[in-house]
């Protein structure tokens, strides 16, 4: 199977934003769409999912309200809020703008210098 | 809203918070649930699942924390568990808490207390507006070398103000008693003698009527006077129609033009309550030779103390050129008027004090943070399970940081206490004469400044030294902690160094403050008991002016003294009286220019002085003043007989270093008054216990008799009551 990378601190927030876009889960529900989404490849710590989910409540991006989860245990849910929304935007855009620089970089060789 | 989520978030945690922690203890239930049947899916037996759900999670208590630190409200909710945690810890062991608040309580105390005199006198401006721009000017004699307050002859004083350009007001002043004779039983009020423009250079606006006018400066219009209101309310009963009001002083009538406010004091002057102007008539304006005004002006705005200290000295050095005679040698300084007033305080005392005390601070908050740090020590194994269940280092550090704050700030509360005392304690030992030169009469107000001052070096060292158990506990390995048995104190290397080295640190500031305070009684027993020169036990003082107007012939003025002495003498409880014109200690004091009949002519300036005093039969006796050569003042002296002088040793070294004083001459070439020495006296200290006294004439009061004169009494013990049969005799 991948090699399966260490997120980087930081961009949590991003991936769970991210996550919760797609709808509402909880928190077991968010590690587990992260992994399938990125095919396996990002595993995140269990340990520093629920402090950030807490973090972004504290912040405003995210709503929590309790609920029944798919196998009739009660569960916190998490969703996004508008404030959520917009915050996903800017920074899936800063992501891209970072990754294609990293990227430029990274392709250069050495004529272009 | 981010800010309004984060507002929620906060109050929810604090209002709500069991049931945020139970929410939490669920949520993660649900999660190792949720993980432990994927992990059964895949095909693991339930309960091997369940514990692999739970291994994975990781420690479940560190991780709570963690969330907790992210809810927000977190610190506010640590620090209400640490101080009801650091409180518990404080009752558990009153021996530790009662030792340490009692030290810190010391410690800070005693800084407070001086710190309130130092915020009093030195701090807190004068309470005149702008007191910064107030030059009070001295004289100074480049050639000899001293400095004097007294500056100014009237001449010299009037040449000063016409010249200068740098002070919107040159004003001068003396202090002067006042017999107060009407309304009310006669007193002896002490006030000033003042230039016109003394109030407004001083800034100071009666409540009540008005300030001096320039014309009230000249003879026959200068019989007003402005009362304190101190003065008003007590001998006047705060009569609303005190303005116009007439009052006998000196035995003539002045009439009243003005009121002061409460809060005005002029240190310098002392407890003054009546102010009159100085009126003088020509010949007093051209005087140059006798200087008894004290000056201080107000600086003009923009103008330095530097540029009218070089104008001040400019003009000088031209009436040094203008008048030889006397003013050779003579210049003038400026000197703000806070320092003039911190000198007579005795402020520089007060700022040793302050370091001194601030070591022993030191020293108590060294041996807190011993005691402190042998405690930590041996809570070292609470420190590991701590950490086992999530805390963070930052976490115990806040922790101990508030258990030594509150241990700080209970020693201030207390110390605060202690000051308190203290201030009330030294107010009541100042003597109620030098109050009147003390700032606010000697009292420190304990107020806002040194309350914030007090809690200020509270806190701070209370954060300092209680970071230093704080710093012990970081190094710390868990599972040694944990194994020790449980109660049983290590130190570990480290700690035992720390110890070492607040033991010597401790020793070592204790010493110096050992030695300094020694050294501080030593010189202050030494002046004391260094011997005044008469005995002061037992003798009661009674200073008297008579009016000159019913009194007004030498010999009657002469007549009433032998009259009131014999009366004195007459009482029971007296053993012996006499009377002096000026006394060791007493307000005021003569010197004049004495000269050996038969030397050369001093040059101009050169002269020598002498302190100039008449006194009656018995004072030498009354005042116990041992005689060393020749003989007292005798009843043969009296008007008529040549004049008899009696001088100190002082004197009689500085004058007649290889001879016998005793036959020769000495005059007063100014008044004109020649006397035949008759004996020698010890010396005696004059002003302070410090000063080397000065040379000393004794005339005989029945040759020059005078108007204002002291009468001494001695009683065989303390008796006050025969204060009121004086009184009555005189």
């Amino acid at each position: 199977m991948t090699e399966q990378a260490q997120v980087l601190p930081g961009t949590l927030d991003l991936l769970i934003l991210k996550a919760v876009s797609l709808g509402p889960l909880h928190g077991y529900g968010v590690l587990l769409r992260i992994e399938q989404i990125s095919g396996r490849a990002l595993l995140i710590e269990q340990g520093a999912l629920y402090p950030a989910l807490f973090r972004l409540v504290r912040q405003g991006f995210l709503k929590a309200s309790w609920g029944t989860s798919d196998n009739n245990r009660r569960a916190k849910f998490y969703e996004l809020t508008l404030a959520g929304r917009k915050r996903l935007q800017i920074e899936a855009h800063e992501w891209n703008r970072l990754a294609t620089a990293i990227a430029a970089v990274l392709g250069a060789r050495p004529e272009e210098v | 809203m981010k800010s309004l989520a984060w507002l929620r978030s906060t109050v929810n945690s604090l209002l709500r918070r069991s049931r945020v922690e139970i929410e939490m203890d669920e949520e993660i239930r649900i999660h190792i649930e949720n993980r432990a049947d994927d992990l059964v899916k895949s095909g693991m037996p339930r309960a091997e699942a369940e514990r692999q759900a739970r291994i994975e999670f990781g420690s479940r208590e560190r991780f709570k924390e963690e969330c907790r630190e992210e809810r927000g409200g977190f610190w506010l909710e640590t620090l209400y568990s640490d101080l009801k945690f650091g409180l518990r810890m404080l009752r558990r062991s009153p021996g530790f808490t009662a030792v340490a608040v009692l030290t810190l309580a010391l410690g800070i105390g005693a800084n407070t207390a001086i710190f309130s005199y130092v915020n009093t006198w030195l701090i807190k401006p004068l309470p005149y507006p702008e007191a910064d721009r107030l030059m009070v000017m001295l004289s100074h004699d480049t050639k000899k070398g001293w400095t004097s307050k007294d500056v100014t002859s009237t001449a010299d004083f009037l040449d000063y103000q016409q010249q200068n350009t740098s002070f919107e007001q040159l004003a001068c002043w003396t202090s002067w008693d006042f017999n107060l004779t009407s309304d009310g039983p006669p007193d002896r009020v002490e006030g000033g003698l003042v230039s016109w423009n003394f109030f407004q250079a001083l800034g100071v606006k009666p409540i009540l009527g008005r300030a001096f006018l320039p014309g009230e400066a000249q003879p026959g219009s200068s019989h007003v006077a402005i009362l304190s209101r101190g003065l008003w309310q007590n001998r006047f009963a705060a009569d609303p129609n005190i303005i116009g009001r007439s009052v006998r002083l000196q035995g003539e009538v002045y009439t009243v033009v003005g009121i002061l406010p409460a809060d005005f004091h002029f240190p310098l002057m002392g407890a003054a309550n009546i102010w009159s102007p100085i009126a003088l008539d020509d010949k007093q304006r051209a005087d140059r030779n006798s200087s008894w005004l004290q000056a201080f002006g107000r600086l003009k705005p923009g103008v330095t103390r530097e540029q009218a200290g070089a104008e001040i000295a400019t003009i000088a050095a031209r009436l040094q050129k203008l008048y030889p005679q006397t003013n050779t040698n003579l210049t003038s300084l400026l000197s703000p008027m806070t320092d003039e007033i911190g000198k007579n305080e005795g402020a520089e005392q007060v700022m040793i004090d302050f370091w001194i005390v601030g070591l022993v601070l030191l020293i108590a908050c060294a041996n807190v943070a011993n005691l402190m740090l042998a405690r930590a020590t041996g809570r070292s194994k609470e420190f590991a399970v701590r950490g086992a269940l999530g805390a963070s280092r930052a976490r115990i550090i806040r922790q101990l940081l508030t258990e030594s704050l509150l241990l700080f700030s209970a020693g201030g509360a207390v110390g605060a206490l202690f000051a308190a005392c203290g201030v009330r304690w030294v107010e009541n030992a100042i003597p109620e004469r030098i109050r009147g030169y003390l700032v606010n009469y000697g009292r420190a107000d304990l107020d806002v400044t040194t309350f914030v001052y007090t809690f200020g070096i509270a806190l701070f060292c209370g954060t300092i030294f209680g970071l230093v158990p704080a710093f012990e506990s970081w190094g710390l390995d868990i599972t040694h902690a944990l194994k020790e048995a449980g109660g049983r104190v290590s130190g570990g290397y480290r700690a035992a160094r720390t110890l070492r080295l607040f033991v010597a640190s401790e020793i070592g500031l204790a010493v110096v403050v050992l030695i300094s305070t020694a050294l501080l009684v030593e010189s202050l027993a030494h002046m004391v008991y260094e011997g005044l020169g008469f005995q002061s036990q037992n003798v009661m003082v009674t200073q008297l002016v008579i009016p000159p107007n019913k009194y007004s012939s030498p010999s009657e003025v002469r007549n009433f003294y032998d009259e009131a002495l014999t009366r004195i003498r007459a009482l029971p409880e007296v053993i012996s009286a006499g009377a002096s014109e000026y006394i060791p200690f007493g307000d005021s004091n003569e010197v004049e220019h004495v000269h050996v009949v038969g030397r050369p002519p001093a040059e101009p300036r050169q002269e020598q002085g002498a302190q100039y005093t008449a006194v009656t039969l018995d004072y030498f006796s009354t005042m116990q003043i041992p005689l060393l050569r020749g003989r007292l003042i005798e009843l043969r002296d009296g008007p008529g007989a040549p004049n008899a002088a009696v001088i100190n040793e002082t004197l009689a070294r500085e004058q007649f270093p290889n001879e016998d004083p005793i036959g020769q001459q000495i005059e007063i070439p100014l008044q004109h008054r020649v006397w035949t020495i008759v004996g020698v006296v010890q010396d005696v200290k004059q002003f302070t216990l410090s000063d080397e006294p000065e040379p000393q004439l004794y005339a005989s009061a029945a040759q020059f008799p005078s108007a204002y004169m002291s009468i001494v009494s001695r009683t065989a013990r303390r008796a006050p009551e025969v204060t009121a049969a004086i009184r009555d005799a005189i």
